[in-house]
């Protein structure tokens, strides 16, 4: 069982913290106090990085510095015996950067430093130079599913060896070079109105985001604020299979009678909803929904922080954060949709 | 060009190529080490300055031990550029 | 098993090679490079149009990073008689489905190219214009897994890890563990990476290519040879071996990080260190069980040197190693399977093969690799691989359980 223990976040929602919460989700309410998308995208605004020395931050990409900084507070005075990273597009600025040298003086002398900067695995290995850790360190990239296999990877982890911690999470950036690519991939739509507003358009595409999301996790049930109860992740374009597949997960992790006072067997209190605006996916999440008791709620999130191939790793600090836990333990389900042909499911029991 | 403008002109060029955004020219003795202690470049850092030397000053340094010996301070720099500019 | 490099598209091409120490280190490489003909590389000898011939492959937006994945995921699937249905090998009948189409086959893959091999391509689709080029969902490494996931049909877990060189090192010993932690019953995993003029130039720009062939643990080596290739392997659980070829056991692995620079290793080698010391006490087993080493050996000065140190901090004298990148390059996101293949050819033909070019010991170790090819009993493999961000991983192979292993 994969235990959370801490979470820290670098989002494009600065004003996210304690107190103004509650209204940002509450099925509607609050658009005022979420921060809107500037030129059609959900941009970070970058802390100061107090933790980082200058030196160390004037090389890094945006990917490495949200990575790192978020993953300060977490690495501080703790032992971490590993570092997990899920990204899909981390470090594409730097590495377009280089390929703009490369043509700009045609294959001549160029400064490797973008280069460096631009592997998708600076990420977690920059995280482990800045807490002198030295443990296991991997990276996942595969686009929607990369935060997932993070988590996968740490339970594995510490089933094999106990009273291990681990830090894990999600880490993507928007860049110029790659939102071109995705706009003219059709993954975007050119222009949206900030909030809730995202949900009514009944167009192809989505809206662009970045972010870090991080875990502190371990075997151990005590000081946990919740645990990864289940995850699955798969790959089709076939709903009927996503339906298949999200029954029997909720068959397999939450059997009838678990819940205290649940109406369905197999329901979760609260869904966490990846839809993000594109009428494409939407198909995929209200059959989720449909498979759910209609009392349960949805809440999505991605008007929140965009959306990006980790976007998943924002929700579940999102519910861990914000979302008002009462009754305890909560059971929460999360699915998340990447690019209508990756699915994936999280089930998280939340005790605090 | 003066010996004093090129150095003031180089550490600005040091600054912006290694995106030394906390750092003024004023910052950067002459003399003061670029490794190590001084202002705590390391090796990217050497490899970036031999492509700075190049794109500024129509330099090449194919052996990064050369460069070594170049890149101790503004002052060994300055030298360098001094006696084998070609722009 | 499945693998296509610069010395052959199979494994009895490869293993031909090596047995006669032959190098696929060369001049020719990517078109679009003016590196091509320069400075030599371990190209593999097909063009992109003779590897779609091979593999049956014409879709559009397929890149040779893809299609060098195809071709030794082919081969391995094959070897491994994944394409037989569940029913007729004893598995739950379920119709159609076949092993590698069962939701509990697994696929975990690897690179650090991905599409950018591209790069011509993606430097005009990131300038602009909405058309874009067919390539858009092509450039990432991601984009090679889906892929084969789609081709396939595979209805299990698909993931991609990039960990630099140590890539496809940590999709082996991910699969291994996936299997052992009961949630996925056989994994296919390996990776893959083609030379591209992205990489040519990132490795240049850091001045790390050898102006000549690659010279492991020698002391005038001048640094490292690109290379390109693919290789994966088809991992299954012991109980589910009676009647099929195996090869070898993963016996163990371990994943460090040097946290020492972004580019080099430290000189003291800890991360491999730690590496190697963590697979040997995986596999539960003693620094003298390994009767050989697949070393990193990449021939940069600073590879070579932390990895012997490390070599002779764990081993006092090191067994027998060497490093097969004299004959293939540096495949990169691949060098951890085509490798980990090496190695159990080794175990599996009781053979150990050699380092090319080398001439003079590095003085401050005296290590010599195996310079010629020869028969030897082998138990256990050590296979090393580090990476750019310190990432670090070693795998210990071994001679597979007795009475299990099939001549082919």
């Amino acid at each position: 069982m994969l235990y959370i223990h801490r979470t820290s976040c670098i989002s494009p929602q600065p004003r996210l913290v304690g107190g103004e919460e509650a209204s940002v989700l509450a099925g509607g309410e609050g658009r005022g106090t979420a921060a809107g998308p500037v030129n059609g995208v959900y941009r970070v605004v970058e802390p100061g990085y107090p933790g980082i020395p200058p030196n160390t931050l004037r090389r890094m990409s945006k990917a490495v510095r949200l990575g790192v900084g978020a993953a300060m507070p977490l690495i501080r005075q703790e032992r971490i015996d590993g570092i997990l990273i899920g990204t899909g597009n981390g470090g594409m600025e730097e590495s377009v950067k280089f390929l703009r040298q490369i043509v700009d003086y045609a294959e001549g002398m160029l400064a490797p430093g973008n280069f460096v900067q631009g592997i998708p695995n600076a990420i977690a290995s920059q995280i482990g130079l800045s807490g002198h850790l030295r443990g296991y360190n991997s990276t996942y990239i595969h686009r929607g599913l990369g935060f997932e296999h993070a988590l996968i990877d740490a339970s594995m982890l510490i089933s094999e060896h106990p009273g291990t911690r681990y830090l894990v999470g999600g880490v993507d950036e928007v860049s110029g070079y790659h939102y071109r690519i995705e706009l003219a991939d059709g993954w975007y739509k050119t222009t949206v109105t900030p909030g809730l507003s995202l949900y009514d358009y009944d167009s192809p595409g989505s809206i662009a985001g970045e972010g870090a999301a991080l875990f502190l996790v371990s075997g151990e049930s005590a000081d946990a604020v919740a645990a990864i109860k289940g995850i699955e992740t798969f790959h089709g374009t076939d709903q009927h299979v996503v339906v298949t597949r999200l029954r029997a997960f909720l068959a397999r992790h939450l059997p009838a009678g678990s819940q205290p006072g649940q109406q369905l067997s197999g329901s979760p209190a609260l869904y966490l909803s990846g839809e993000n605006g594109d009428n494409r996916a939407l198909p995929f999440y209200s059959a989720c929904a449909a498979v759910l008791d209609p009392a349960v709620p949805v809440v999505r999130y991605k008007h929140l922080c965009g959306e990006y191939p980790t976007a998943s790793a924002f929700a579940v600090w999102l519910a861990l954060q914000f979302v008002p836990p009462q009754p305890l333990p909560q059971h929460i389900l999360f699915y998340n949709n990447h690019k209508l042909t990756q699915h994936s499911f999280i089930l998280l029991e939340r005790f605090r | 060009m003066e010996t004093a403008q090129l150095k003031e002109r180089l550490k600005a060029q040091i600054i912006e190529f290694l995106n030394l955004s906390s750092t003024t020219p004023a910052d950067i003795a002459d003399d003061q080490p670029l490794f190590g202690e001084g202002l705590g470049l390391d090796s990217i850092d050497s490899l970036e300055l031999i492509v700075l030397l190049n794109r500024e000053y129509g330099i090449v340094i194919k052996d990064p031990k050369e460069g070594r010996k170049v890149l101790v301070d503004v002052n060994t720099m300055v030298d360098y550029i001094t006696q084998h500019r070609t722009k | 098993m499945g693998v296509i490099s610069a010395i052959g598209d199979s494994l009895a091409a490869n293993r031909k090679a090596l047995v006669r120490k032959e190098s696929g280190i060369g001049y020719s490489g990517p078109a679009n490079s003016r590196y091509v003909g320069v400075i030599p590389f371990g190209s593999v000898t097909f063009s992109n149009a003779e590897l779609m011939e091979h593999t049956g492959i014409y879709d559009a937006g397929v890149s040779r990073t893809t299609l060098l994945a195809a071709h030794a995921f082919r081969q391995a699937i094959q070897d491994a008689g994944l394409l037989l249905s569940e029913a007729t090998s004893g598995g739950a009948a379920s119709g159609c489905t076949t092993l590698l189409t069962a939701t509990d086959t697994a696929l975990i893959g690897a690179t650090t190219v991905g599409g950018m091999c591209l790069t011509d391509e993606l430097y005009r689709d990131t300038n602009g214009g909405a058309q874009g080029s067919g390539y858009l969902a092509s450039y990432d490494g991601a984009s090679v897994q889906q892929y084969l996931q789609n081709r396939y049909g595979l209805s299990g877990l698909v993931t991609t890890i990039n960990t630099a060189c140590s890539s496809s090192a940590n999709a082996i010993q991910y699969g291994g563990r996936l299997i052992r932690n009961g949630l996925v019953r056989r994994a296919i995993v390996g990776g893959v990476d083609s030379l591209a003029k992205y990489t040519i130039n990132g490795f240049n720009a850091l001045q790390i290519l050898a102006p000549a062939a690659c010279k492991p643990f020698d002391e005038h080596r001048q640094g490292l040879n690109l290379g390109e290739g693919a290789g994966f392997l088809v991992l299954e659980r012991e109980e589910d071996l009676a009647g099929k070829k195996v090869y070898a056991e993963l016996r163990g692995s371990c994943n460090v990080n040097d946290a020492y620079h972004a580019s080099s290793l430290s000189p003291n080698g800890e991360g491999p260190f730690l590496a190697m010391q963590g697979a040997l006490r995986s596999a539960g087993l003693d620094a003298s069980a390994i009767g050989y080493i697949n070393a990193h050996g990449t021939g940069t000065e600073n590879n070579d040197a932390s990895e012997s140190q490390a070599m002779i901090r764990i081993f006092g004298t090191p067994p027998a190693f060497a490093s097969t990148k004299s004959s293939t390059g540096h495949t990169l996101g691949a060098s951890g399977a085509i490798e980990a293949i090496y190695s159990i050819l080794d175990l599996f033909y009781q053979e150990a093969y050699p380092s090319v070019n080398f001439s003079t010991p590095m003085p401050e170790t005296g290590l010599r690799p195996l310079t010629e090819f020869q028969p030897m009993k082998l138990e256990h493999v050590l296979s090393n691989s580090f990476g750019f961000g310190g990432n670090c991983t070693s795998l210990v192979f071994s001679v597979a359980p007795a009475g299990l292993a099939k001549v082919i």
